[in-house]
């Protein structure tokens, strides 16, 4: 699944690990769900898209992969 | 407590294992042994609980789990596989007292042409009767054991380093350094 987490965290100046601790999880598991190395489950992918005010479906896109 | 308070803990809770166990050993106390490794457990398990700096987030979890479920398969096979062939011993052992055969004897007893037992020694049946290894052969089954369990503790290591790889966990990029 492609998602665009880089683009929102770049347009928002976060880092990887101030995104990580805003969101309860490792900055690893942020940096892997970045590379596609893995899906965040149902209610981590709808605390990202809240925390970046848009639908679930602007930054996680089904059916690719990146 | 710290994770690595932890760590300590665990380290000397294993030495207390390996002394417990030379223990056992030396005074033939087979239980104390088995009540004082589970409390190490439950002591450790109560310690792991209270480590504040315990960073778990869902692939951490998810990593566990398929490592776990990985090597439980394997354990389940290469369990059921040595307690078939356990099961065999168990089955095959005689259940009633038998006279001894040629091959329960010593060859220090047997004719050595005709390989028959030697009459005439003033030996009865008993006396001659080779010893039931039963229980020896049970204490060999815990060695089976025990290293099919230390087998299983590295098989585990070994998945989890392979799911820690699948789901990015060596993963770098610009934000590394």
């Amino acid at each position: 699944m492609k998602n665009r987490i880089k683009v929102f965290r770049a347009m928002h100046d976060l880092t990887q690990e101030a995104l990580a601790n805003d969101l309860g999880v490792t900055r690893q598991t942020i940096l892997a769900i970045e590379k596609g190395k893995y899906d965040p489950s149902l209610d981590l992918a709808f605390k990202i898209a809240r925390y970046f005010n848009v639908s679930i479906e602007e930054i996680f896109i089904y059916g690719e992969t990146s | 407590m710290k994770q690595n308070t932890f760590y300590v803990l665990a380290g000397i809770v294993g030495l207390i294992e390996v002394g417990a166990f030379w223990f056992s050993v030396q005074y033939l106390m087979p239980f104390l042994i088995s009540a004082i490794f589970i409390a190490g457990v439950v002591l450790l398990y109560a310690a792991w609980r209270r480590i504040s700096d315990r960073q778990v987030d869902e692939r951490a979890v998810l990593i566990n789990q398929k490592a776990g479920m990985a090597t439980f398969m394997v354990f389940w096979v290469i369990f059921f596989a040595t307690s078939l062939g356990s099961a065999v011993i168990g089955l095959g052992a005689p259940s009633f007292p038998r006279p001894p055969r040629p091959s329960d004897i010593g060859p220090e007893l047997l004719n050595q042409s005709t390989r028959q037992p030697i009459d005439g020694l003033g030996l009865s049946n008993e006396s001659i009767r080779a010893p039931d290894n039963g229980l020896i052969r049970l204490g060999h089954f815990g060695y089976l054991q025990l290293a099919l369990l230390f087998l299983m503790f590295f098989l585990y290591v070994g998945f989890r380093i392979y799911y820690a790889r699948k789901y990015g966990e060596w993963e770098t990029d610009e934000e590394q350094d």
